[in-house]
């Protein structure tokens, strides 16, 4: 178990990486990615300190999400793009990467976060619920739902 | 790291930084002591230690004077690398870069004054510095002083020995310490 971030440096260096990754996958364009990972890490610098310690990466995903949901309710826009879905489809049999983002692009912006935090982040329930501001019950019912709907768009 | 989260960093970092969220920026430099975590503030070099991460403890006291805006920012250490680069190769005696002791206690940071002040080739003993430092009983905490010394090689806490002309001790290791004044040519087998 690392300790606390005591420094923004640490807090960067702990979970860019990922974020950033998140980042490309939730907005599909690098250059939306690179504003949406900025936007991220700034505001976790303003909002110092992290509002539950041990809690970081949940918070730092929660900050991105709001983030790119808000962007994409101004732009009306977001495509998690195809390679980056690879990951997500090994649990689909029979379908190409293509379905599953066009799939995946139907969804509404918050499945469609809780589905890539699940599948393709990986993250826990539990880091899924304070991503989403839910509870853990309600982050598994929307990967769930978005499972269900892209299963079914694809079908 | 790959090019483009670098260049997204970079990005970031500037951006914080006119934002006047950042204070510190670090970097990791290579030496033939190995990897050395330095740190720059505002005011100077306020870190060197030994390895490739800080130590909790330093940490703590940049947050504590300079607050959590301590960030990864290799351009700013550019200065000290160059320094400590010469001093390694026997080209530099003398280091020009400001230091930064900030936080430490009053008697920590005479006892580092009073050590910077001993000439590159040379040696002191623990209780020169003490009573330097103001206070001649002292060397025991002097010594406790040097050992956690922020800014070793620049504040050349391995020019101080024990009475005898043992080298007694040092954060980064014995050997280090003995490749230091090496490196000085110091004679340290007489008594001082």
């Amino acid at each position: 178990m690392q300790n606390d971030p005591l420094t923004f440096g640490q807090l960067l260096e702990r979970h860019e990486r990922e974020l950033f990754a998140y980042a490309l996958r939730i907005s599909g364009q690098r250059a939306d990615a690179e504003d949406l990972y900025q936007d991220t890490f700034l505001a976790a610098f303003r909002a110092w300190p992290p509002p539950r310690r041990g809690n970081e990466r949940a918070w730092l995903y929660k900050i991105a999400t709001n983030r790119a949901i808000d962007r994409e309710r101004r732009a009306r826009r977001v495509v998690a793009s195809v390679d980056d879905l690879a990951l997500a489809a090994t649990e689909l049999d029979d379908v190409t990467l293509a379905d599953l983002a066009g799939a995946i692009e139907t969804l509404p912006a918050g499945q469609r976060a809780a589905f890539i935090l699940r599948k393709v982040q990986g993250l826990a329930y539990v880091e899924i619920a304070v991503a989403l501001e839910c509870t853990e019950e309600a982050a598994r019912a929307r990967v769930s739902e978005a499972l269900k709907k892209v299963k079914a768009a694809v079908a | 790291m790959d090019t483009a989260l670098g260049e997204a960093r970079e990005r970031l970092l500037a951006k914080a930084k006119k934002e006047g969220l950042t204070t510190i920026g670090y970097d990791v430099l290579g030496s033939p002591l190995g990897p050395l975590w330095v740190a720059i503030g505002p005011k100077g070099v306020t870190t060197i230690h030994y390895g490739s991460e800080p130590s909790e403890t330093e940490l703590r006291r940049l947050v504590r004077v300079y607050g959590p805006g301590v960030v990864p920012d290799p351009k700013r250490s550019s200065a000290l690398a160059r320094e400590l680069d010469q001093y390694f190769n026997g080209k530099r005696h003398e280091f020009d870069i400001d230091v930064d002791l900030s936080g430490l206690t009053p008697f920590q940071t005479k006892v580092l004054v009073a050590t910077a002040k001993i000439p590159f080739g040379s040696v002191s003993t623990y209780g020169t510095v003490a009573k330097r430092a103001g206070n001649a009983k002292a060397s025991r905490a002097a010594g406790g002083a040097l050992n956690h010394n922020p800014i070793p090689i620049v504040v050349p806490c391995h020019r101080v020995v024990g009475s005898n002309g043992a080298l007694v001790g040092y954060a980064g290791g014995l050997d280090t310490k003995r490749r230091l004044l090496a490196i000085e040519g110091a004679d340290v087998s007489r008594r001082h």
